[in-house]
């Protein structure tokens, strides 16, 4: 995207995040792909090739918790680092996350959490910000894509001056808006050098330690208050009062230039956390009625709730507002009782959807197919499948109904094992090779031990790639894995889901379904998106070069 | 677009067909206008051939908001017929529609088209256009995107000479024929004006 003499460009609110980290002098960046949270880290891959990377280094991890990981050693040893996640990643990474709280950071250390209030692309809509506050870590929210460079630059600094993590809150929509962004000079990454001999023994969490610093975790909670006061800003005005924050500031700032009477709102705007008690009682000193627009969970609104009972709190927790899902301009009129437009008057014929599906030709396709005509032949008419996350995902609708759980990662093998354990014959779990290396092994060692009828299926075409085809941390070493880990050649199965294979895989699986012993079965084929955009050639150079996976 | 509003448009088709590249270059050419934009996409599984949406805000005021007023839309582009109808009730009353008549049947229970397209004729403010036929034509068969933009371009305030570099620049890396192709169907739809209703 072109540039002006301000140094400004369009920008994704993820690119924002991404860039200002390059010019704050990054030098690791790692995650896990994750919709809304993957352009981050893909606009620092892109330009790290673009320009050179000496010195710096963008890497996918096998999942968050390593990933987490990575970031914490890279800032261990005083350099800037990044990583980068969808908020139900930040489960996956909770033990780094909380104890990295403990051990206190050395360079500075920014952990972006992409939440997604009405769950585009997820499955819940947890809220980052109680994970913050879990931890003791601050948090700071932008609302648009300047604020997300802005306050990206910011929280290094905050980092190494608090030297703690900080969270960076993005939710979907500001990830995925592009605005006019502002960019500051680029520096050179920074070196604090290794922990001296002071702080070494803050990183070994051995009681005693531990102890000493969660203590001063807890003691320092002033000087997060005090970071956050910086940003957070009141404003008296009416009796009437409104609290914002993230898209919530967002659509309310934009309604004030429609609608001049809530302009006028004594207003409270939380951009960082933890958000301190005298701003609350600032508000609810000022009003006799607070609006708190937030995304998404009631936090900010519970905090007020707990210490008024005169002040008419409207919010999700009194039905002003949905308790589930996000804010936009229509909800927050709705809210307020504004005026609604005047609407084009719709078609009154019914309107079929069109949900997502998976590509015409995609190997999945043919994996499902197969396994529902080998349920049939075994005589299982209503077969219970358990799936997992990724594009086969999409195989849980009509026509296939090819699963029937989607729970979080990794979650099909654990689910399949245990059932099989309880009495289900046969049991098959569905995962994807990235899912499988995310959150599937340790699984797939159980299933070595447990003598049953579960059958792990592996949709294998390395690459990840519903999130758009980033690459998988290995390839090819599935079979070899599962063998290392004790199962016999013979229970390993490698098909190739294509419709000329159909007959052969089908009898394949009826064979393997009706054996009473743990089998792993490999479908594999290549993405066809992937393959168009190329992305195989670098996999397979790699391969011949002899290594797998990256470097 | 005259007074100080906030000129709202979506841009709609299916995962695939190049909606959110249309809307950034909305966005651009606003941006090159001078005037504040801003612009949200769909990401991840919904682009997987589902029914997308971008929308773009154009103000000569800040803009901070990234999703539109639901009934206050003041302009549709669809890239497929279905799709138009599925965004009309995020239109306000006077709204301009313009979409693309070519159906992409990707689905078992898509409706007859002759339905969806009566169904468009009688909205008001909807300009039909036959991306096929001027794919056709145009010996281009990418053209339809451009076709629509350019018609869409007579609802903006922005100058003929930003769109053109605009696409100009969206399409270098593609190469000079690309870019005059895309030019060509451009100007095509930049002629192309409401039937007077
Ligand atoms: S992106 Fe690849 S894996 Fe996903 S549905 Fe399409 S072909 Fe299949």
């Amino acid at each position: 995207m072109s540039k002006n003499a301000k140094n400004e460009s369009l920008l994704l609110g993820d690119e924002a995040v991404g860039f200002a980290a390059i010019d704050a002098g990054l030098t690791g960046i790692f995650g896990y792909p994750g919709t809304p949270s993957t352009e981050v880290f893909e606009a620092v891959e892109a330009e790290f090739k673009k320009n050179g990377v000496a010195n710096r280094v963008a890497r996918w991890a096998a999942n968050e918790k390593v990933g987490y990981e990575f970031a914490l050693g890279c800032s261990y040893i005083g350099k800037r680092s990044m990583v980068t996640m969808k908020h139900v990643g930040l489960n996956v990474a909770m033990d780094p996350f909380v104890n990295s709280a403990i051990t206190g950071v050395n360079g500075g250390l920014v952990v972006v959490v992409a939440d997604d209030p009405g769950m585009h692309s997820s499955q819940n809509e947890q809220d980052s910000r109680y994970l913050a506050d879990f931890a003791n870590l601050p948090c700071l929210e932008p609302s648009t894509p300047q604020e997300a460079y802005d306050f990206t630059t910011y929280a290094f600094e905050l980092s190494e001056k608090l030297r703690l993590p900080v969270l960076l809150r993005l939710v979907t929509r500001l990830a995925h808006t592009r605005g006019v962004v502002a960019r500051q000079e680029m520096k050179e990454p920074t070196d604090l050098g290794i922990p001296n001999s002071e702080s070494r023994f803050n990183w070994v969490l051995i009681p005693s330690n531990a102890r000493l610093q969660y203590q001063r975790l807890r003691d320092n909670f002033g000087q997060l208050l005090e970071a956050a006061d910086d940003f957070n800003k009141f404003k008296k005005g009416d009796r009437r009062g409104v609290v914002v924050s993230g898209m919530g500031k967002a659509n309310f700032d934009q309604l004030c230039k429609e609608e001049a009477t809530i302009s006028k709102f004594s207003k409270l705007e939380v951009m960082a956390y933890p958000l301190n008690d005298s701003l609350i009682d600032k508000m609810l000193e000022s009003c006799d009625e607070i609006y708190i627009f937030e995304e998404n969970y009631p936090y900010i609104e519970d905090k007020f709730i707990a210490k008024t009972r005169q002040t008419k709190i409207r919010g999700r927790r009194d039905g002003t507002l949905n308790i589930a899902g996000e804010l936009d301009p229509g909800v927050l009129r709705q809210a307020l009782k504004l005026s609604m437009p005047e609407k084009k008057k719709g078609p009154t014929i019914d309107l079929p959807a069109r949900p997502p599906r998976m590509c015409d030709g995609c190997g999945h396709i043919d994996a499902y197919n197969a396994m529902k005509e080998a349920f049939n032949i075994i005589g299982v008419s209503d077969p219970r499948v358990f799936g997992d996350i990724g594009c086969y995902t999409l195989g849980a609708q009509p026509p296939f109904e090819g699963i029937d759980t989607c729970v979080e990662m990794g979650a099909s093998l654990g689910m399949a094992l245990g059932a099989a354990m309880s009495g289900q014959v046969p049991s098959v779990g569905v995962i994807g090779d990235s899912t499988f290396f995310h959150s599937g092994l340790p699984t797939l060692i159980s299933l070595v031990e447990s003598k049953v009828n579960a059958n792990f299926v592996i949709m294998d075409n390395r690459i990840t790639a519903m999130t758009g085809q980033q690459e998988v941390v290995a390839t090819d070493i599935i079979p070899q894995l599962a063998q290392a880990a004790g199962l016999l050649p013979e229970q390993v199965h490698i098909l190739t889901p294509l419709p000329k294979k159909h007959e052969e895989n089908v009898k394949k699986l009826v064979e393997i379904f009706k054996n009473n012993r743990p089998d792993l079965i490999i479908f594999k084929r290549d993405c066809i998106q992937a393959m168009r955009k190329g992305l195989y050639a670098k996999i397979n150079e790699e391969k011949k070069a002899g290594g797998h996976g990256h470097e | 677009m005259s007074s100080d509003k906030l000129y709202g448009i979506i841009v709609a088709g299916v995962g695939g067909q190049g909606a959110i590249t249309l809307a950034q270059l909305f966005l651009g050419a606003a941006w090159r206008s001078r005037l504040h934009t801003m612009q949200s996409e769909v990401h991840g599984m919904s682009q997987r051939g589902g029914s997308v949406n971008a929308q773009i805000s154009i103000s000569k005021a800040e803009v901070t908001a990234p999703l539109l007023l639901s009934g206050a839309v003041d302009l549709l582009i669809s890239m497929e017929p279905l799709e138009a109808l599925r965004y009309v009730p995020f239109l306000s009353k006077n709204a301009t529609i313009i979409t693309s008549t070519e159906p992409t049947i990707n689905m078992d229970n898509y409706p007859d088209i002759n339905l969806i397209l009566g169904a468009l004729r009688e909205i008001p403010g909807t300009i039909l256009v036959d991306t096929a036929e001027h794919a056709k034509k145009l010996a281009n068969k990418n053209a339809g995107n451009m076709v629509l933009l350019g018609v869409a371009s007579n609802y903006t305030p922005i100058d003929k000479t930003i769109w053109h570099t605009i696409i100009e620049e969206r399409f270098a890396s593609k190469g000079e024929k690309v870019v005059v192709k895309n030019i060509e169907a451009f100007d095509i739809g930049k002629k192309i004006i409401a039937p007077s209703s």
